[in-house]
């Protein structure tokens, strides 16, 4: 893989701040999909050197294995990058959220985080667990108060309400991350329903999901994954952060985003229409549909039941650590 | 997602929102206990409500047609609707694809004699195809209803992001149901849905002449995606009859779980301002549970009401009891097929 070729990933700016994040990010959940550590170590050194600068993690994944990864790639390339990682109180305490932010700093060898964003704002009852005293809105407003972080956010892929409830709190969120890709558009979107709202705060947006999580539309034929990316990174966003677990697949990505030319309107709009029909009962999106896509760790923060036959479920209760209840739980 | 853990739900139960909590009964344990078949004590009628602006007054409960092809003989059905009767029900719903017709045949041989003490709806089901379809749907359900009109005549299943357009689209279902009315074939027109009041909204942004219009309405709905925030005051602004349905969560789901009881579940969706509330019955127990409910009927107040939204809140906030308005599973098969969509086994959900 030629590194330093010419051409470059383009650079955008990180909502109001005075900070460029490139337009493609490295996503941290498929990083734990790597063969082994050498690989995903080298994954990150080649993703720096291509030119990504958006590094995307979260205490949760793979029981923390992927924070592991990252920090151990990006060793000797830490100010090159803006790192990002999530915390995951699920409704709990500000200490939670404080205590997973020290462990995520550890893994990820480094004494700051560029942005840290609660994760998952998934059910209809989150915005309201976030704001209430001693929420998770707490803590992000200390660990910014304390320079642990520089910018602060929330994600989720559920339901484009549970995002516009989150910005009715009223929390000064400098970035908040959602799915963005053709079939989006046509389908509970997000497109339609918070980027305008998120450009209209200067807010920075981070699109992820433009293979619709999977690749599911693109196996089928219904998109190619040159269209698919494209579509997503020429949307009003700060970057598009995607999933790579293998160096093939990040020669793919970085090939498309260093000779990204954003669509036309008229071509966005052809792509939406080619989606629509396909678009229209949800199944290439089933992050917003089914409970099945819901992640363990928050459905038992919130005292909802789980179906213990996914392996998911079976995973998290039989993990030693990152168990979704290494704290106490919080009664509601 | 249909097995849920037993453990879960204990868990759930005995969680601080839960305490005091009254206790649970369903189906079967509540029937026993309270059956009316065999005793005097129930006397007098399910009340009347004006169906919207039309003049029309329907009973506050309604018989859902789904259920009576449910029931486990046309006997058994033909009891439930005569008792229904007797206690003053007269709203009685179904549509044309229930049951492969079954649903329609059974009602229609239930009210032989009694069809002008009946107010009968069913729904049509092209599903996104022409108007012609939808008129040979309906000489259809007139048919096996044997009645010469429907009193209402609504679109089945209005659940998909595209379906305002199709339904809206030149020769589409919407007119259809101006033709059958202009014919005399029918009384009043709506559309059906329980997906995502979005759509509903989209549907009523057309401002077409609807009378009435089906939503879910339950306690869990109130803060989850709800109709009853969303949809139901702009039915009542704009004077439509709103039918309310799923009231325990479409087969009892809130019940089951141990969010709320039967009765309770039944008082909040009738206290809501709707006509009436259609209630899925397959067979005399459930009949009798709904009746001592509905018979008399006194609607909850609003700090009741508060209490049984609050009650529900925690439970609701996740979708997992209405998985109605979440998942494909519950996605008619005629529907996807019209679609062109996979078919819910194809489907990883």
């Amino acid at each position: 893989m030629p590194q330093s070729s010419n051409p470059a990933i383009p650079l955008r700016k990180f909502g109001r701040a005075d900070v460029q994040i490139s337009a493609l990010g490295f996503g941290g959940h498929h990083l734990g999909g790597a063969p082994d550590e050498k690989t995903a170590v080298e994954m990150v050194q080649q993703a720096v050197d291509g030119g990504i600068t958006f590094f995307d993690n979260c205490w949760e994944y793979r029981r923390g294995k992927t924070e592991i990864w990252m920090g151990a790639g990006l060793k000797g390339r830490r100010d090159k990058v803006f790192l990002m990682t999530k915390t995951c109180p699920h409704g709990r305490d500000a200490g939670l959220a404080l205590s997973m932010l020290n462990e995520s700093l550890r893994r990820l060898q480094t004494d700051h985080l560029d942005l840290w964003q609660v994760h998952g704002m998934a059910f209809d009852n989150d915005p309201a667990l976030f704001i209430r005293p001693n929420g998770a809105a707490e803590a992000l407003e200390k660990a910014k108060k304390d320079g642990k972080v520089r910018f602060v956010g929330f994600t989720g892929h559920h339901h484009a309400k549970v995002h516009l409830g989150m910005l009715e709190t009223g929390f000064p969120f400098d970035a908040v991350q959602m799915p963005l890709n053709a079939f989006d558009a046509n389908f509970k979107s997000f497109e339609k329903q918070v980027l305008p709202e998120l450009n209209r705060r200067g807010i920075a947006a981070l699109g992820m999901k433009p293979f619709n999580g999977h690749g599911e539309a693109i196996e089928d034929g219904v998109v190619t994954a040159e269209e698919a990316l494209r579509y997503a990174m020429s949307l009003p966003v700060a970057t598009t952060i995607t999933g790579m677990d293998s160096l093939e697949v990040l020669h793919q990505n970085l090939q498309i985003a260093q000779n990204f030319k954003p669509f036309s309107e008229s071509e966005m709009q052809e792509l939406r229409d080619r989606c629509k029909q396909d678009a229209s009962d949800g199944r290439y999106e089933l992050y917003k549909l089914s409970l099945k896509f819901d992640n363990p760790e928050a459905r038992l923060a919130h005292h909802f039941p789980l179906d213990t036959e996914q392996s998911e479920v079976k995973d998290m209760l039989g993990a030693p650590q990152n168990t979704g209840h290494p704290f106490p739980e919080k009664q509601f | 997602m249909t097995e849920f853990f037993e453990w879960n739900r204990r868990r759930f139960i005995k969680s601080a929102a839960f305490v005091g909590a009254a206790p649970l009964v369903y189906g079967g344990n509540m029937a026993q206990r309270q059956t009316i078949s065999s005793q005097r004590d129930l006397q007098g009628q399910v009340p009347r409500k004006p169906l919207g602006r039309t003049g029309v007054q329907v009973s506050a409960m309604g018989l859902g047609g789904y259920h009576l092809g449910s029931a486990e003989t046309d006997q058994a059905a033909n009891e439930i609707v005569a008792k229904a009767i007797d206690y003053g029900v007269n709203f009685f719903d179904n549509a044309w694809e229930y049951h492969d017709g079954l649903s329609e045949e059974r009602l229609g041989k239930a009210l032989r004699g009694k069809r002008d003490r009946a107010i009968v709806m069913t729904k049509v089901c092209t599903h996104g195809r022409e108007k012609k379809i939808a008129m040979r749907m309906l000489e259809e359900s007139l048919r096996r209803l044997q009645t010469d009109h429907l009193d209402v005549w609504q679109i089945h299943e209005v659940v998909y992001e595209n379906d305002p357009d199709l339904i809206f689209a030149p020769n589409g279902a919407a007119e259809a149901l101006l033709a059958a009315k202009q014919q005399g074939k029918v009384r009043f027109i709506g559309f059906t849905g329980h997906k995502d009041p979005e759509i509903h909204l989209k549907m009523l942004s057309h401002d077409f002449p609807f009378d009435t219009i089906q939503m879910p309405l339950n306690c869990c709905d109130a803060t989850f995606r709800s109709f009853e925030t969303q949809v139901l005051p702009e039915a009542n602004q704009r004077g439509l009859a709103a039918l309310g349905m799923k009231s325990l969560g479409g087969s009892g789901e809130l019940v089951k779980f141990g969010a709320i009881t039967a009765e309770q579940g039944l008082r909040y969706a009738m206290s809501l301002p709707v006509a009436t509330t259609i209630s899925g019955i397959d067979g005399m127990q459930v009949l009798d549970q709904n009746l001592r409910v509905a018979v008399n009927f006194q609607p909850l107040d609003a700090s009741q009401m508060q209490g049984l939204r609050d009650q529900c809140r925690q439970v609701a906030a996740d979708g997992h009891l209405e998985l109605f308005k979440m998942t494909t599973k519950y996605d008619g098969k005629v529907g996807r097929e019209q679609h062109h969509f996979p078919t819910v086994e194809q489907l990883p959900l």
